[in-house]
């Protein structure tokens, strides 16, 4: 059940037809887990924590560092040097008392990724390498909870949803592995994917609308385009391919 | 009328700025020797070695993945290729 101090916080949001009463609860209900408070899991811990989501758990190892700020918009310059989560979960409380703000400061490996993912409806993939998604992407598949993709370079990003066992994962089209590098990025394009994946997250627990499954979604800011590619579940795909689908 | 090969922003150093490059060719590899053979610095650009893609580049026929045999992919008059780079920052 809403309070009326949450129906009249979500008003504007219980006006939208496929939201309603029953969609607020659902947000109110869920427990999301955000991999990574940086760049992509900014603007989403911040529009999910707006829309009411119940509980959100924040997992980043790192600390706030000035070549953060151009674009890491739950951090500000009080916040050098501490905790990224701890700063998110300040930043979070202050938007909205009634979201409960697991801050976790850990790095995710295979050996606790799990207990990370424990106990969560959705995982949102607001990382910055590549083994890390991977890493994630597969305990998603193991554990049938829905991956919510998200990358940035540069004024670029690409987005996709991944439901385990039914659509196209990360590792599907994977070739092999992808040398790291210092990544150059302004604010905006993470700003933009960031937001899509949390309008993923929020469609997804309210039940309503079209995923992003088995489409690649590409945005390019440069010349602000969105590109839609089709994408297949690979049946000899390392992490997915057993899974029916 | 051509194949026509859309250029990922970071390659277009390679390609005197151009977005898209119309080649001729029954495959996608065919298509790609054109455009090398016009722009040989898309070579580096895709390959890591003959015949073996980076890791980093996907191929998309007409908006869908051509992956996993992408150089085999057949390909036809008015069919757009798409070279795009894989992304993995946050």
């Amino acid at each position: 059940m809403l309070t009326p101090s949450e129906r009249e916080r979500y008003d504007r949001q219980i006006m939208i037809g496929e939201i309603g009463e029953d969609g607020q609860e659902k947000l109110k209900r869920s427990r999301v887990v955000i991999a990574g408070a940086g760049g992509l899991g900014s603007p989403i811990a911040i529009y999910l924590t707006a829309a009411g989501i119940g509980m959100i758990r924040m997992i980043d190892h790192d600390q706030v560092a000035l070549s953060n700020l151009n674009r890491q918009i739950l951090h500000w310059e009080e916040d050098l040097g501490r905790k990224k989560v701890d700063s998110a979960r300040t930043k979070l409380k202050n938007l909205n008392q009634g979201v409960e703000i697991e801050a976790i400061s850990e790095t995710i490996t295979e050996s606790n990724v799990s207990q990370l993912v424990d106990s969560c409806d959705v995982i949102v993939d607001a990382m910055d390498n590549l083994p890390a998604r991977y890493i994630l992407n597969r305990c998603a598949i193991e554990k049938k909870i829905p991956f919510f993709h998200g990358a940035v370079r540069g004024f670029e990003g690409r987005a996709m949803t991944i439901l385990p066992g039914e659509t196209a994962c990360l590792r599907c089209m994977y070739r092999g592995p992808v040398p790291q590098e210092k990544f150059p990025v302004i604010g905006v394009a993470p700003a933009v994917i960031g937001t899509i994946q949390a309008t993923e997250v929020i469609k997804y627990l309210v039940g309503i609308g079209k995923l992003l499954t088995n489409r690649l979604l590409i945005y390019n800011g440069l010349e602000v385009t969105f590109r839609e590619f089709k994408v297949n579940k690979n049946p000899d795909c390392d992490h997915c391919g057993s899974l029916s689908g | 009328m051509a194949v026509r090969v859309h250029i990922h922003t970071t390659h277009r150093q390679f390609t005197n700025g151009m977005e898209v490059v119309p080649v001729e060719g029954n495959t996608v590899s065919e298509c790609l020797n054109q455009l090398i053979k016009q722009f040989p610095g898309m070579e580096k650009a895709l390959f890591a070695k003959k015949d073996k893609l980076l890791n980093i580049v996907e191929i998309y026929v007409n908006h869908a993945t051509a992956y996993p045999n992408e150089l085999v992919k057949p390909v036809k008059d008015g069919d757009d290729i798409h070279l795009v780079v894989m992304l993995a920052g946050g």
